[in-house]
């Protein structure tokens, strides 16, 4: 099951496997994000491929329960078209982020298939009209081996306030 | 500068126009907690989220802490969470299940109906001491419509079928569309909060007019919005594709009024014909199995778009949901957005709602945020003193008596909703004072 990943991520992973490109991919990841290149980083999930941020510790399904972000291609893309509009008003002026990916493990590798699940912690810092915050929690990543790289299936992120009240979020964690 | 009495507190109310005060006063927002969350009936919850004795949801009305339970004789209870002895909140999770009720502090106890079972070291109690006297307080009155549940704090006041009147069609118009003839708020909640006064998040319930420009970044080239319905192929169409302005479709929306500042907005056009999908076919026949076709045609037929049951509940018919606006301070406001599951519906079309209203209502949203940002720069805009009043006279003298819904009605281009609003904020706020 892609939605089925673990709460938090295990100690210590599958042995024997270089983190080296999976590393090297996350931080590509969240440098798109910071860059705003948001089609580039669309274009890193597989056609059938999901972002999901659950809003509650342990969801295990997000079509039973309210999301934060649960996006497949299509809603990607209406995201997105949406962040490049001119009147999107809460993007004026646009946030400005970091992201941080540390303590990559790789919890599940079917190196056959080319089929890996891939723990980290992430924090991204937000910064938009005098404002800054930190959201901060564990995500995963379903990668499927892409040529020399990967595609994305599922990245799930799991917030450590998933389930607090936010104001407004518009672009991705 | 304001001093509570009706003759300062009518003063604050004109014709078509409200003080910059009722959104910025602290103390006006201290004396809307007494007078209206202290008065009105307000909604806390819903049978769904305490099927169980002993099941329990911790809310506010106002910003008094609230449980609400299901005692062991099936009634749902409304009780205080404030410990008889010193105060504690008593129970602390969102939710839970609860045999008795014991404060963390000196570990008294409660029953599912609030009322004391013991104290600890009986022997110190005062001489006349009564532990029947030491119950957790009880919300004064309640009252149940098809699930929802509502409170008041106040004996006096209109009845609970005298409040709700004829929105219960609001109500049934939800409620019928599970096969079942149940619905469940039983998916999660979305949770965000905005800084600016709670009554701007009401206003904009039956504010059809700010669609188009709040959520211009919602519509397409081609004008319309994305859709939001299982089964939909496109969104409503707010802007004329041609002529770059808002569409006459959109424009044509009528909103209408009743008593106590409730309302509701007439259904957004779709192409219902169009509408298709496996989950939308097989919800269609799952009703049908039960109410038969003309009638499962009957209650798939849209009629209202956003309802408000004033003063902080509303319910949308469109992508369904349930809305509550909690004041939190006179600048600071939580609102938690609960999606519904139809009960006896497949599966696929729970799913497609609980789908959709991520996208539409989530702290994420595309539709929601940009409300949030304006509300922002509304209360931004409000410290100005340079000009004390805030402008709600669209349409007035055109108000229309609706003799099918026994409403007034109005063009949802106008301001007949807000205006209604501040009418029954005027009579919660001022009456018996």
């Amino acid at each position: 099951m892609i939605f089925n990943t673990p709460a938090t991520p295990s100690i210590g992973g599958v042995k024997g496997i270089d983190r080296e490109p999976f590393e090297l991919f996350l931080i590509h990841e969240a440098r798109l994000l910071d860059m705003r290149q948001f089609w580039d980083w669309k274009d890193l999930f597989a056609e059938d491929g999901a972002y999901w941020v659950p809003a509650t510790p342990d969801q295990t399904d997000p079509y039973k329960q309210a999301s934060l972000f649960f996006d497949d291609a299509q809603l990607m893309t209406t995201r997105f078209e949406r962040l490049e509009h001119p009147r999107i008003h809460v993007q004026s002026p646009p946030s400005r982020t970091v992201h941080m990916v540390s303590n990559v493990i790789v919890e599940d590798a079917d190196e056959g298939a080319g089929e890996y699940l891939v723990s980290s912690t992430m924090s991204m810092t937000e910064y938009r009209q005098d404002m800054q915050r930190v959201f901060a929690g564990y995500q995963f990543h379903r990668l499927m081996k892409s040529g020399d790289s990967f595609k994305i299936r599922l990245k799930r992120v799991n917030l450590l306030n998933c389930d607090s009240a936010f104001e407004a979020m518009a672009v991705p964690i | 500068m304001f001093d509570g009495t009706p003759d300062a507190i009518n003063d604050l109310i004109e014709p078509g126009r409200v003080h910059r005060d009722v959104y910025t006063d602290p103390e006006l927002f201290e004396l809307e907690m007494e007078r209206i969350f202290g008065r009105a009936w307000i909604f806390v919850g819903h049978d769904s989220q305490i099927p169980n004795p002993g099941d329990y949801i911790t809310t506010e009305i106002g910003r008094q802490p609230v449980i609400l339970i299901r005692h062991k004789d099936g009634s749902a209870r409304v009780l205080l969470n404030r410990c008889s002895h010193r105060g504690a909140k008593v129970l602390n999770d969102a939710s839970g299940n609860a045999k008795s009720l014991i404060c963390l502090y000196h570990g008294w106890s409660f029953g599912t109906d609030g009322a004391c079972l013991g104290v600890t070291m009986p022997e110190g109690c005062a001489a006349d001491f009564n532990t029947k006297d030491f119950g957790l307080s009880t919300a004064a009155r309640t009252g149940t419509y098809r699930g929802f549940i509502f409170a008041s704090l106040s004996e006096k006041g209109p009845s609970f079928e005298e409040f709700l009147g004829p929105m219960t069609a609001n109500i049934d118009d939800l409620v019928d569309r599970a096969p079942d003839g149940e619905i469940l708020l039983d998916a999660g909640m979305h949770r965000y909060f905005f800084r600016g006064n709670w009554k701007l998040q009401v206003e904009n319930v039956l504010d059809s007019y700010h669609v188009p420009f709040s959520h211009a970044s919602t519509v397409n080239k081609k004008g319309e919005q994305f859709s939001r319905r299982e089964g939909d192929k496109g969104g409503a169409q707010v802007v004329d594709e041609k002529k770059k302005k808002t569409s006459d479709a959109w424009k044509g929306r009528r909103s209408y009024v009743v008593e106590f500042g409730h309302g509701w907005t007439s259904n957004t056009e779709l192409k219902d014909k169009e509408r298709s999908s496996p989950a939308w076919n097989a919800y269609k026949d799952a009703l049908a199995a039960k109410v038969g076709t003309e009638r499962m045609e009957e209650i798939l037929t849209p009629e209202f778009h956003n309802t408000l049951l004033y003063p902080n509940t509303s319910i949308m018919g469109l992508n369904i949901h349930v809305r509550v606006i909690k004041p939190i301070a006179v600048d600071l406001t939580e609102v938690n957005v609960y999606p519904i599951r139809l009960k006896g519906a497949p599966d696929e079309m729970n799913f497609g709602n609980i789908r959709l209203l991520n996208v539409t209502h989530s702290a994420a949203s595309f539709v929601q945020t940009d409300d949030l940002e304006a509300f922002r720069r509304t209360q931004e805009g409000l410290r100005s003193t340079q000009s004390d009043w805030v402008d709600i006279s669209r349409g007035m003298g055109e108000e229309q008596t609706d003799s099918h819904y026994n409403a007034t009605s109005e063009s949802a281009m106008h301001e007949m909703a807000i205006r209604a609003q501040y009418a029954a904020w005027l009579n919660y706020m001022t009456a018996g004072s």
